[in-house]
């Protein structure tokens, strides 16, 4: 019996690898398996969510489960409709829970129903058990998981990356130097199973929402960046508008 | 008054006085009647009764009313049915009369008239004969009347038979009483129809599982309710249905029941979705000494298009599979509670924390047509408008600095205003001679802050608009 026939009838298999995941930016966010994205202070959970949406959320289409805590919403408020991308084609169904504990068991209904094509949850914490309970499914159904952790959140995981966020000084805006432009934020990676020689790194991202496009900008770790000199080409247009 | 058996037996009957009694018997018990607490343990027993026929009604102050037809064949007849009726309410410690006929007014008037040797069933068709000797007050006619006929003589309902009925009219004092008799008489001997008011509708579907030994184990609760789940999905499945409610309901045999409700989100019938569901549910049965009779029942049934899945997932047209997402729902509904589930739906208002609104999932997602976003939304918004004190400030200008739960914040950079006008049509005027509150427009900044956190503030109010106090500033929301 040759090998072309043993595996026919399922007697052989060939060892099924996992893919690779790159290990380059942004180390498998978006692909499936568990990632964690938390706050670095108090105050950076907008960055947080601006870069899980930049991140990831750009070409999710289908169902996306939104698991939220209650005392999270009451803190920093929700994500509106208007600021997902993609309305046409993306449900949202939101998932109210009162505990951290509730918040994870609805992720991982979520991942195993098979509805659901992205689970993001904002809970309080996560322990290690959970996590990897939350791994296994997703790898197994090929569902992304994202947690959306607090600042206080420092244990162990058994998460693929663990991302720490902190909101930069805006990049300076073209057409009026007095106004914010495109927002920047600081992504220390501070676990990553993928690339564990990449874990500490510090990336500065900055985010254009015309061009859909997150980009890596260096030397921006030393302080707010100082808006250019009006021209005189916008100097006019001020003077102008 | 009320009088029980013993006190009977000494002569005391129910509708005399309690001083007349305590004169009878000095040591005499007496209680308050609680009417509230009889009618909720009548109404307790009504669901409980609820084994032998779907359909009960309360009877009064004191009586069950049920339409057994068609249930007496899973007892073995009528007289079985009785007489097991019978047996469980003595097992659970209630006094009871028992009687059964072909209208509800004959059934009343032998439930209460009857000897105790006699037969309780009379068969449908008799009811005339077997009415004649009872007493005039089992015939539920008003105080008033069954004095008046006691006048006359007529005690008995066999003796308003022979009758004439304009004679009849003639003797009470308005047509409306004498139509009363006749409306009572008639719907005792099945010559008019009596509407018949159950405590809670009939269900379309039900399905039924009686325990020859009580069950006290949950494993044994668990089966049950696959068996009774695959039963009523392949009866639903015959003829094309799918159910919202479900409701399992435990008899306990000696009186109690304990009731699980489950709803789903779209006409269902997979039987391991419908037994997902309850299995949060299935602990809150209380076994208690055991239970011998179990009962699935499915509401709300609607038809089910057996639709197939697309191949994949660019073939659908929604992008999402619907059943998958309403299966989720149910399951996290049923363990979380209702409203755990919300969609948010975009509303065509002005003001930006109106623009969207938060509804519960219930298997549809509503096709709302929306205002395009104008200018750049915050990737967070905050429930409500968290007001802030700014320290410094340039009339119709963004804030040099506020503070904003407690940490001032110096601003950096700003860009607006985006002018947001009220919605003038929802504000009604105040009433004369009152200062009502005038609707404010709204100036939009988006900020940032010298730590690099950017903000969503606005203004309500301008300076010198002339209505009320001086503008406040508020926090919407916070940006990337």
């Amino acid at each position: 019996m040759d090998f072309a026939t043993l595996k026919a009838k399922g007697l052989v298999r060939t060892a099924m690898a996992p893919p690779a995941v790159r290990a380059e930016f942004p180390f498998g966010l978006g692909e499936p398996g568990l990632h964690e994205i938390a706050e670095s202070a108090y105050g950076d959970r907008a960055a947080a969510t601006g870069f899980l949406l930049a991140a990831i959320g750009q070409g999710v289409c289908g169902a996306w489960v939104w698991v939220r805590q209650t005392s999270i919403v009451l803190d920093t408020g929700e994500v509106p409709e208007a600021a997902l991308p993609g309305l046409a084609s993306r449900l949202r169904l939101t998932v109210q829970v009162r505990n951290a504990q509730a918040g994870l068991w609805a992720a991982e209904e979520a991942v195993v129903s098979g509805a659901a094509n992205l689970v993001i949850a904002e809970v309080e914490q996560s322990d290690f058990t959970s996590s990897r309970r939350l791994t296994l499914a997703s790898t197994r159904h090929g569902v992304p998981v994202v947690l959306v952790l607090p600042y206080s959140c420092e244990g162990a995981t058994a998460a693929a990356s663990r991302w720490r966020l902190a909101s930069r000084p805006s990049a300076p805006n073209r057409h009026d130097p007095h106004a914010p432009g495109h927002p920047r934020w600081q992504a220390v990676i501070e676990r990553c199973r993928a690339a564990p020689s990449a874990t500490g790194q510090t990336f500065d991202l900055e985010w254009n929402d015309e061009t859909l496009s997150l980009s890596v900008v260096s030397g921006l770790a030393a302080g707010p960046a100082a808006p250019p000199a009006a021209t005189d080409e916008n100097r006019f247009r001020l003077r102008a508008g | 008054m009320s009088a029980n058996a013993s006190a009977r037996a000494v002569g005391i009957e129910p509708g005399l006085r309690l001083t007349d009694a305590k004169a009878t018997l000095p040591d005499l018990l007496s209680e308050e009647i609680d009417r509230t607490a009889d009618l909720k343990a009548l109404t307790a027993l009504a669901a409980w009764m609820v084994r032998f026929s779907p359909l009960v009604a309360l009877d009064g102050e004191d009586g069950l009313m049920m339409e057994t037809t068609g249930c007496d064949h899973l007892f073995g007849g009528e007289a079985a049915l009785v007489a097991g009726m019978s047996h469980r309410l003595v097992q659970a410690g209630h006094g009871h009369r028992i009687a059964m006929a072909g209208t509800p007014g004959a059934a009343h008037a032998l439930a209460r008239g009857t000897g105790l040797g006699e037969p309780p069933v009379l068969p449908s068709g008799r009811e005339a004969e077997g009415l004649a000797h009872l007493p005039m007050a089992t015939l539920r006619l008003s105080p008033e009347a069954l004095t008046l006929l006691r006048r006359f003589g007529l005690t008995r309902i066999g003796q308003l038979y022979e009758i004439d009925r304009k004679a009849l009219t003639r003797r009470f004092r308005s047509r409306q009483a004498a139509d009363a008799v006749c409306l009572r008489l008639d719907q005792a001997l099945g010559r008019r129809a009596e509407p018949f008011a159950p405590l809670r509708p009939p269900p379309e579907h039900v399905e039924r599982l009686p325990c020859p030994e009580p069950l006290t184990s949950s494993e044994g609760i668990g089966d049950g309710l696959q068996q009774l789940t695959e039963k009523l999905c392949s009866a639903l499945a015959v003829q094309g249905l799918g159910a919202q409610g479900f409701m399992f309901s435990a008899f306990r045999s000696d009186g109690g029941t304990s009731t699980v409700t489950v709803n789903a989100a779209r006409p269902v019938r997979t039987p391991d979705h419908v037994l997902r569901l309850f299995r949060e549910k299935i602990s809150r049965i209380d076994a208690g000494f055991g239970i011998d009779l179990l009962m699935l029942e499915a509401s709300r049934t609607g038809p089910m298009a057996p639709g197939s899945r697309p191949l994949s997932g660019d073939l659908a047209g929604t992008g999402f599979d619907a059943e998958a997402v309403s299966g989720l729902a149910d399951r996290i509904t049923a363990r979380l509670g209702e409203g755990s589930v919300i969609l948010t739906v975009r509303d065509a208002r002005h003001p930006p924390d109106k623009a969207e609104r938060q509804i519960a999932y219930a298997g549809q997602v509503p096709e709302v047509e929306a205002a395009p976003i104008l200018g750049p939304r915050p990737v967070r918004m905050l429930n409500r408008p968290e007001q802030v004190s700014v320290m410094a400030q340039v009339p119709d200008g963004p804030p040099l600095q506020f503070v904003w739960r407690r940490r001032l914040r110096k601003v950096v950079r700003a860009d607006g205003p985006e002018r947001i006008a009220p919605e003038w049509w929802t504000y009604l005027p105040p009433a004369p001679g009152e200062r009502g509150r005038l609707p404010r427009t709204r100036d939009y900044y988006r900020i940032e802050d010298s730590d690099g956190r950017r903000y969503w503030v606005f203004r309500e109010g301008l300076y010198g608009d002339d209505r009320g106090m001086d503008p406040e500033w508020f926090v919407q929301g916070l940006f990337a």
